[in-house]
């Protein structure tokens, strides 16, 4: 590994005291990062180690809002009982990234700002309408999940912002939500694709709300929104879900790379978005008849 | 490149290191600690070999910088064995046939224990899924997991 500068703050302002000066990269569990230091695909002239800001890792709610720290670990998300009542697809999401090792370091924070397009956090997030808190040396803003990321390893965080946490509205109990993931294999994947969808019926059955979101098949993750919008007024049935994935289709851009065809993630991400939105459906119908 | 003091506890034992920041967890382990029983294999995450229990979860020591393995306590293979006697996890391996040549044996076991250590009764599918990130190019997994069985079996006896 190259030489750098390594930063440890302890706590928060001395981490915003660190990102005021210049070149520092900020590292969270370093499952991503420490492969691309190792390899030499990274330079950096300080590293900025925020694996000891507990400040950073919590999950709360109130009576609205649901946050998670950027520095909550994958394995915290499998174990929050707050998460499991109100963003039950992130734990669906979360329980199929890579391995418990890796889910013992990976953060929620770092996979958001490594702006991965395979990300699979993101999709359920997206769903969940979540929105980033960043903060930095003189102030905080808020931007939604899908404009904090702009491109493949590209996000708006400035040089000397970070990522604080993320929250999300809790979503109504008959709110049914889904997620799916296409890989080789169950663990160790980088994801072909995902997809994840929300669901609302009203009393005649009908769609009254829906949120979609797909992985790994366009520069970023992506919500689709066109296709959300046709889906309200419709029946929960598979007409519906092939209208729905028309549109999304459209909004596609997927890549050939070593783990699939541009055609194959196509083809692929239609069939798991008729699954998740099938599931997300039975999901609303079910807490409906309860 | 200024170095870095770390204070970590090693199977029991505490340590106070003092080394540049650019190494990971691993290397300290194997080069200045003399535990080699832990082992590189991919050296980026994916293989497992490299496991060790940091703070109570499995970890790719690979993948942890020296520096933010500090204030943490940590189980290596070397910290299985009491007394002399090996761990049941140790034991059932051998007895199963759980060993080829090796190399994977040493993260196999750290992170079956990590697992027996939270679910003392796993099912033959959760001890496929605590050892997602654990390669072996022997191809001995169905011997791993009957291991696994058989010591969380004889643990839940004791």
């Amino acid at each position: 590994m190259e030489e750098f500068e390594y930063l440890s703050p302890v706590n928060l302002p001395q981490l915003l005291q660190f990102l005021s000066s210049p070149g520092g990269r900020v590292i969270a569990g370093g499952t991503d990062l420490i492969p691309k230091l190792r390899s030499g695909a990274l330079h950096v002239s300080s590293l900025i180690d925020i694996s000891h800001v507990e400040e950073l890792r919590f999950i709360r709610e109130d009576a609205e809002w649901v946050r998670i720290g950027a520095r909550t670990t994958y394995a915290d998300v499998l174990e929050s009982p707050i998460l499991a009542r109100y963003a039950p697809v992130l734990l669906q999401a979360t329980r199929l990234v890579a391995s418990p090792m890796a889910r013992a370091r990976g953060t929620i924070g770092g996979n958001i700002g490594n702006a991965s397009p395979a990300g699979d956090s993101m999709p359920p997030l997206l769903v969940l309408e979540a929105e980033a808190t960043l903060i930095n040396p003189t102030g905080q803003r808020v931007l939604p999940l899908e404009e904090l990321v702009i491109g493949p390893m590209k996000t708006l965080l400035a040089p000397d912002e970070i990522i604080h946490h993320v929250s999300f509205r809790k979503p109504p109990a008959s709110r049914g939500f889904s997620f799916e993931k296409l890989g080789p294999r169950q663990g160790m994947t980088i994801s072909i694709a995902t997809a994840a969808a929300a669901i609302e019926l009203n009393a005649s059955q009908t769609i009254s709300a829906a949120r979609i979101a797909l992985g790994a098949v366009a520069p970023t993750p992506l919500r689709c929104k066109t296709a959300e919008e046709l889906l309200l007024g419709r029946e929960p049935v598979e007409e519906t879900w092939k209208l729905a994935v028309e549109a999304a289709l459209k909004n596609m851009s997927p890549i050939d790379d070593v783990r699939a065809s541009q055609e194959y993630r196509r083809k692929a991400t239609g069939v798991l978005l008729e699954r998740v939105l099938q599931s997300a459906a039975d999901l609303a119908k079910r807490s409906a008849d309860q | 490149m200024k170095p870095i003091q770390v204070n970590f506890m090693v199977n029991g034992k505490n340590h106070q290191i003092v080394t540049a920041p650019n190494r990971t967890l691993l290397s300290v382990l194997r080069e200045d600690l003399k535990l080699t029983g832990t082992k590189e294999g991919c050296g980026v995450g994916e293989c497992g070999a490299c496991a060790v229990i940091m703070n109570g979860e499995p970890v790719n020591s690979c993948l942890v910088l020296v520096g933010q393995a500090d204030g943490s306590t940590i189980t290596t293979i070397e910290g299985l064995s009491k007394n002399g006697q090996p761990h049941p996890l140790q034991k059932a391996f051998v007895e199963h046939g759980a060993v080829q040549c090796g190399f994977c044996t040493p993260g196999m076991i750290i992170a079956s224990k990590a697992l027996l250590d939270k679910n003392p009764d796993p099912s033959d599918e959760q001890v496929r899924e605590a050892l997602a990130g654990n390669i072996c190019r022997c191809a001995g997994y169905t011997k791993i997991v009957e291991a696994v069985q058989a010591a969380a079996e004889e643990s839940n006896h004791e």
